[in-house]
């Protein structure tokens, strides 16, 4: 996805990556996310949320 | 059953509650009562015919509380001999877990003779026809079940055991699981790529120390030498390798901490160390004493103790596919200079006792023994704080350490055998691994 098309739907500006923090069971794990600059909002995609994040949990979750 | 079991008294202990087990001589089921003395836990039965057998089952219970949560009640019927069904019918109704793996004998032959052996292999003995096996892989794909092992006697002395794996894995099993002590791994070059080649997925070393002493007198020869080039024969192949020491008191529970040293520095080839701690079933040397055996806690504190802080005690998990007691799990990945990253975490509710808990059991096993070749080539330049960095080393270098305990005629509860996931399959029936083995 170009950053540059998506827009904020409060803010109406364009999102930019940015170093994200993402925390789950105690750990914390940075990545580069579409983000408002205005208010912050963070642009989870499903391909983010159904593969990596996913993978992870799944990573970090006891067998 | 034929005779009726003798009440035991035990004024003096705490009560953890009875449980049915066999007599090791008959092979009677007979009530067996778990009895507190001190810390240690102690498995204590009486058969009319044979006398009381009093056997420790567990050293130190007040630090590992997680290890007897309490576990839904699992019966184990007896079958017309007196004897627990699954000893000769496989797995009854009333079995309360499924298949997480399977494992075949493919030959009764060995290239050693060592002095314990659960199989009781030796030089004389049979390969199990092609045909037969693939009629094997065949059932087992149709249960589901996808996960198997192949074990004997000793599986490389086949000439064929190339076509035995491309048979599995024609068959539709996904995850092909090589049991070996390793000696043609390490003698013969070119092997174990003949081997990963035709479908190997990995291998379980049988590795019980790192001093010849130790393989002296577990398995009457000199071996570190000849495993050491198995291990490197493999990590050529690209085949994953986990080192499995049966852990025997007074010869090698010394090793322990050196052991697992010894795996992390061979990281990625190595994935991990599988503690077996002796049972007395198969071929021993003698009727065992307490002071003979090693339970599951003292492996996890050796490990803790022995291990310069890579390790701590708790990183250990129990089993949450079989019986909380049957065995432990920590999970790892090997950073760059050596150090472990804790990776699992304890989830608010195990998947113990859920009927898809041997399914991520077997989709865990399989993903952290098996290597990555693609994540080895890119996961040096890699920061773990990232979530692609985090998931490239994880799969790169992924490292366990768990362990099981196999229970011998002595040892036996049935409700842990009734939570058994690792299952036998021969020409007939499927049977909890202790069962088939006692």
């Amino acid at each position: 996805m170009s950053e540059n098309t998506v827009k904020c739907v409060k803010c109406g500006v364009a999102l930019v990556l940015t170093k994200t923090v993402f925390q789950y069971m105690g750990r914390s794990f940075t990545h580069d996310v579409p983000t408002c600059p205005k208010c912050g909002a963070a642009l989870i995609d499903r391909e983010l949320a159904k593969g990596k994040m996913a993978e992870v949990e799944r990573q970090l979750e006891d067998k | 059953m034929k005779r009726l079991a003798l009440k035991i008294k035990e004024p003096q202990s705490a009560d953890f509650g009875t449980t049915n087990s066999v007599c090791p001589v008959c092979r009677e089921l007979l009530e067996a009562k778990r009895v507190l003395r001190g810390d240690d836990l102690y498995l204590v039965k009486t058969c009319l015919e044979h006398g009381t057998f009093d056997t420790v089952i567990w050293r130190g219970v007040s630090d590992f509380p997680d290890w007897f949560a309490p576990t839904e009640p699992a019966y184990c019927p007896a079958d017309n001999n007196g004897s627990p069904a699954c000893f000769s019918g496989g797995l009854c109704e009333n079995h309360a877990t499924g298949t997480c793996c399977v494992l075949t004998e493919v030959t009764s032959r060995c290239n050693l003779h060592c002095p314990v052996c659960f199989a009781d292999a030796g030089n004389a003995g049979e390969d199990v026809p092609l045909d037969e096996l693939t009629r094997r892989f065949s059932d087992m794909a149709a249960r589901g079940n996808t996960f198997v092992q192949l074990s004997g006697g000793e599986p490389t002395v086949r000439g064929d055991l190339p076509e035995v794996i491309r048979a599995a894995v024609r068959c539709g099993i996904k995850t092909v699981q090589l049991n070996t002590n390793g000696v043609l791994l390490g003698q013969s070059a070119g092997y174990a790529q003949e081997l990963a080649e035709a479908g190997l997925s990995f291998v379980f070393l049988q590795f019980d120390g790192v001093t010849d002493g130790v393989y002296e007198q577990l398995r009457g020869q000199k071996l570190l030498e000849t495993k050491l080039a198995a291990i490197d024969s493999c990590g050529r192949a690209g085949l994953g390798v986990t080192l499995v020491p049966t852990v025997v008191p007074g010869v090698n529970d010394g090793e322990t901490g050196a052991i697992i040293k010894f795996a992390v520095s061979k990281s990625p080839t190595v994935r991990g160390v599988h503690f077996q701690p002796v049972s007395y079933f198969g071929r021993t040397a003698k009727t065992p004493e307490n002071a003979d055996r090693i339970t599951l806690p003292e492996v996890m504190r050796a490990a803790a103790e022995q291990s310069g802080g890579l390790v701590r005690l708790s990183d250990f998990r129990p089993s949450t596919c079989d019986h909380p007691r049957c065995g432990f799990h920590a999970d790892f990945a090997v950073l760059p200079g050596g150090s472990l990253m804790r990776i699992a975490g304890k989830k608010a509710q195990d998947c113990c006792g859920s009927s898809t808990a041997h399914l991520q059991n077997r989709e865990f096993v399989a993903r952290r023994w098996t290597r990555s070749r693609e994540d080895e080539k890119k996961s040096d330049c890699c920061d773990t704080g990232t979530l692609d960095g985090f998931l490239t080393r994880v799969k790169s270098h992924g490292f366990t350490l768990t362990g099981m305990a196999f229970q011998d005629a002595y040892t036996l509860e049935t409700e842990r055998l009734s939570r058994c996931s690792l299952h036998v399959q021969d020409s007939g029936a499927i049977r909890p691994f202790c069962a088939n083995y006692i």
